[in-house]
């Protein structure tokens, strides 16, 4: 063997292993933007055809049928350092984070290759075959991801767990903390704020971030966030499936519940209003005997279930003065609102707050029951209420210095919200009502249906309407023509960003803009 | 779990001994089944030490030695990091020496009641005890809390205010000031220093001139106080909040001069100046006819309220016997020995105390944090005309 023979060898062996790492680290990428699941990277695979691909396996072809030409090894160092080159210097939106989970599948799926490329090595006692091994290697990349995830995950299992378990420890190390859970199909994470600014009068409350509501979310809070000095811990509680609120339950044990509604979300898992019911109980389930629930009456599925393991129940109601707490007395200015809460055995309260929204307001009767039942005082009650922000993105109204009021309800996206945010829109007075919208997602079936319904509402609340996208334009389209409205005062805007400069030209001080939803430019 | 509290004393002040006393009471004090205390002393250089060793009184009689037995920590100004670190990393364990969960501050006089410290938490953003950066200044300096006072009615003794340099270039004009708004006899007193150093009196023009010249050796401004000749002096700690406070009974501090010297207030013990200001002598609850007593809690209460103080402070008083005008002499807002004698004469004991002063800390930490707004948005990012258009997107 020549001197010029063996270098090319090393030189071949070297890139070729090079290349191999660069296209599982993209593969390894892709796999962690599907949360690390088999069954959705898969999915994305087969809706994925790159020219990477094309060219990975033109590589294991040629490697296959002449890779013992000397010629086409220095080739194949050439298209290989060529990969390396493009995709180190490409530049991605979302990069991949090495997160201990991300190490650890890379270092798995790098061993099976090697171990396959060393082994057939040792077997044949031919760099050739080696090469080989690792051209193939490369061109089934995402295969040895889904291979490694395979093999890890009993592994990962295991870590969970004993996150799972490490978080329990610290939860009893802290045995005085009350735990309120709060679930329900909308309105939980305005609740959730809410009762987290009331109770703030009296205590050290931590609560769940953002949308950390499902186990791994919790325990994460609890592992990273939890003070020696809380004295309460508010879990928001998510379910996509039968059994999620049950286990973040069996972890934190709450002494207090909320349910807020149940209604027709995540249908396409849950089947049946039934079971979704079923699923939003588990937390009023999972309460002791001396613990307290609340729950909203105003909600037919939450009604019809009897409560029976805790004996401390409170139903709350925006309108119905048959239960425990309801609100009374509602009035809307362009300020906020106003309302009491008046109830069975309770002294009329009357409050203030800067939320809009007769929803919002239920959640704030739920927070302040909770709150009551823990010892604030009513001042104090009255205090945290007329201080509470809005969360934003979610109904929240700003002015801009330009004497233009915005309705921010970005975060939006069901019917009942929207219903409540026209209704918003409907109650102000002075310039033009406006609304910027791609309509209503996630609906299943009935997705035409609802945002025809949409269309149809918009006309009886807004001066203006501009339609963003082609997503819902037909279904609400229709519905704006179904009530006769003036297609003057129609605009469809194929993007947000053409929605935004449109809007510049048509507003004017004094108006309103409710924006309702935003789907991002790349949804279709 | 407990709850980690970083106590921090000495530090660049004439009252660097006296805080390391404050601090260890202090120390003692608190519920061990609840708090982890970690110790932090500032040498008088201003160099951050943390161990076990800072905890026995008796091995500050040799500095050099008690330091070797400790660690050179710090903390970074990063928002949110609330780690203790050793200064000398190694190689193979963390150089996390502990992550503090609230801050007690028990610094007297400069770079620590002042508010310097302060300024220095409220930029890593924990807990912590005590006034904020604001009410600390003004509690400290003596000519803005005069004003202040001044301006809400609280009753304070006569005064003329000047800088250094003004006495510098206007000397005869000031004494005219002085002698024409005050008269004689005079006290001086540096603007910003705590404690009594700097503090003399002048019974004439030439007594005058020495008092300023003194007082100007501590200070860039220089307070000139009317003197009530024949005084009581009286103390009132407050607790709590702004909003919401208490006062406590009063004491009556035993003095050997004109005013409570330096010495008297700490070394009566007899040179053995272990005690602090626990050990000054005085009589608790001071001699006076209730209505007074009401007055002066009254008054300390509205001191602490109209500084929008925060945790446990004493006010200090003076009676003009002559007249029986009440007056606010001062606010210490770190006091010596956190004034737990005062609130254990008031059926508060140390340790309910220092619960107390921790609660408060977080009340504070959650108001701040309910308060505070996102800067997430990058205005940078936003194209002319587009004003009002939301960003960022939930999916």
């Amino acid at each position: 063997m020549n001197s010029l023979n063996l270098a090319i060898n090393i030189l071949c062996v070297l890139s070729t292993l090079l290349y191999l790492l660069t296209t599982l680290r993209y593969d390894l990428q892709m796999m962690q933007q599907n949360s690390y699941r088999n069954k959705r990277y898969m999915h994305w695979l087969r809706s994925d055809f790159s020219w990477r691909r094309a060219y990975n396996f033109v590589l294991f072809l040629v490697g296959r049928f002449f890779i013992h030409l000397l010629a086409i090894k220095a080739a194949i160092s050439g298209a290989t350092i060529i990969g390396v080159i493009f995709e180190l210097r490409k530049k991605y939106k979302k990069k991949l984070v090495f997160t201990p989970r991300a190490i650890r599948l890379y270092a798995t799926s790098i061993f099976i290759s090697l171990l396959i490329a060393v082994v057939i090595f040792i077997e044949t006692q031919n760099l050739n075959y080696l090469l080989i091994s690792i051209l193939t290697s490369t061109a089934i990349s995402p295969w040895m991801l889904i291979l490694s995830n395979i093999i890890n995950a009993p592994m990962e299992r295991a870590i969970n767990r004993w996150y799972y378990r490490d978080a329990k420890r610290i939860l009893s190390q802290n045995p005085n903390i009350i735990i309120i859970g709060i679930t329900g199909s909308y309105g939980k994470t305005s609740t959730k704020h809410y009762l987290h600014r009331i109770l703030s009068e009296k205590y050290n409350v931590l609560m769940t971030p953002g949308s950390y509501n499902t186990t791994l979310g919790v325990i994460r809070t609890i592992r990273e966030n939890l003070k020696p000095y809380h004295e309460v811990f508010i879990v928001e509680m998510g379910a996509k499936q039968a059994g999620d609120i049950k286990e973040i339950c069996d972890l934190v044990h709450p002494t207090i519940g909320i349910l807020t509604s149940v209604g027709e979300q995540h249908l396409e898992s849950f089947k049946t209003i039934l079971n979704v019911q079923k699923a939003k109980f588990e937390l009023i389930d999972s309460l002791p005997k001396d613990g307290l629930a609340v729950l909203n009456f105003d909600y037919e599925y939450i009604t019809s279930r009897p409560v029976e393991n805790t004996s401390n129940v409170k139903y709350y109601s925006a309108s119905d003065k048959s239960v425990d707490y309801y609100l009374d007395n509602i009035s809307y200015s362009n300020m906020g609102s106003s309302f009491s809460i008046d109830g069975k055995g309770v002294v009329s309260e009357s409050f203030f707050t800067q939320i809009v929204g007769s929803h919002n307001l239920s959640n704030i009767l739920a927070g302040s029951i909770v709150a009551r039942e823990l010892g604030v005082s009513v001042k104090s009650v009255q205090y945290g209420v007329s201080h509470i922000e809005q969360v934003e993105h979610r109904l929240n109204i700003k002015k801009t210095t330009g004497g233009i009021t915005i309705i921010d309800d970005a975060f939006n996206s069901n019917p009942s919200g929207a219903q409540m945010a026209l209704d918003v829109l409907s109650r102000f007075e002075g310039g033009k009502r406006i609304i910027v919208t791609p309509g209503l997602i996630e609906l299943g079936d009935k997705q035409f249906e609802y945002n025809s319904n949409f269309g149809a509402q918009i006309s009886n609340s807004a001066d203006y309407v501009i339609v963003v996208g082609a997503y819902n334009r037909d279904a609400i389209m229709q519905g704006l023509t179904s009530t006769n409205y003036d297609q003057n005062n129609i605009y469809q805007a194929p993007t947000f960003t053409d929605a935004i400069s449109h809007l510049g030209g048509v507003l004017k001080s004094g108006d309103i803009v409710l924006y309702e939803n935003d789907l991002p430019d790349t949804f279709k | 779990m407990n709850i980690k509290v970083g106590v921090f004393f000495g530090g660049r002040s004439v009252e660097h001994e006296i805080s390391v006393i404050s601090a260890l009471q202090a120390i003692n004090a608190f519920d061990s089944v609840k708090y982890t205390i970690v110790p932090i002393y500032i040498t008088k250089k201003g160099v951050w030490y943390s161990g076990d060793a800072l905890l026995d009184l008796e091995k500050y009689r040799n500095t050099d030695q008690l330091l070797s037995q400790c660690k050179e920590v710090y903390m970074t100004p990063t928002y949110g990091d609330y780690n203790l670190y050793k200064k000398k990393s190694s190689l193979f364990c963390s150089n996390v020496v502990s992550t503090l969960d609230v801050v007690l501050p028990v610094l007297h006089g400069t770079n620590g009641e002042d508010g310097t410290f302060q300024g220095l938490m409220d930029l890593i953003g924990i807990p912590y005890v005590g006034c904020n950066p604001v009410s600390s200044a003004n509690g400290m300096d003596k000519v803005y809390m005069k004003m202040i006072l001044r301006e809400c009615n609280i009753p304070v003794i006569d005064y003329v205010w000047f800088t250094n340099r003004d006495w510098f270039a206007n000397k005869e004009e000031l004494i005219t000031k002085v002698e024409s708004e005050l008269g004689y006899p005079i006290i001086v007193k540096p603007a910003n220093l705590g404690s009594s150093v700097g503090i003399s009196t002048g019974r004439d023009r030439e007594g005058l001139i020495k008092a300023i010249e003194l007082a100007e050796r501590f200070s860039d401004r220089i307070l000139v106080e009317k003197m009530v000749v024949s005084l009581k002096e009286i103390n009132c700690s407050v607790l709590g909040e702004s909003s919401d406070n208490v006062s406590s009974v009063c004491e009556e501090p035993v003095r050997s001069g004109d005013i409570l010297s330096y010495e008297d207030k700490y070394m009566s013990g007899g040179g053995k100046s272990s005690k602090g200001m626990q050990s000054t002598k005085r009589r608790i609850p001071a001699e006076l006819p209730q209505a007074v007593t009401e007055r002066i809690q009254f008054l300390a209460s509205e001191t602490f309220r109209v500084l929008s103080s925060n945790g446990v402070a004493r006010v200090d008083f003076i009676i003009d016997e002559s007249d029986n005008m009440v007056y606010v002499n001062e606010i210490n807002t770190i006091p010596g020995s956190l004034s737990f004698y005062l609130w254990e004469a008031s059926n508060i004991p140390f340790d309910k105390l220092m619960d107390k002063l921790i609660q408060l800390a977080l009340k504070r930490d959650r108001e701040i944090r309910m308060k505070t707004f996102s800067y997430d948005q990058n205005i940078f990012s936003l194209k002319g005309g587009s004003k009002g258009g939301k960003l960022g997107s939930k999916r």
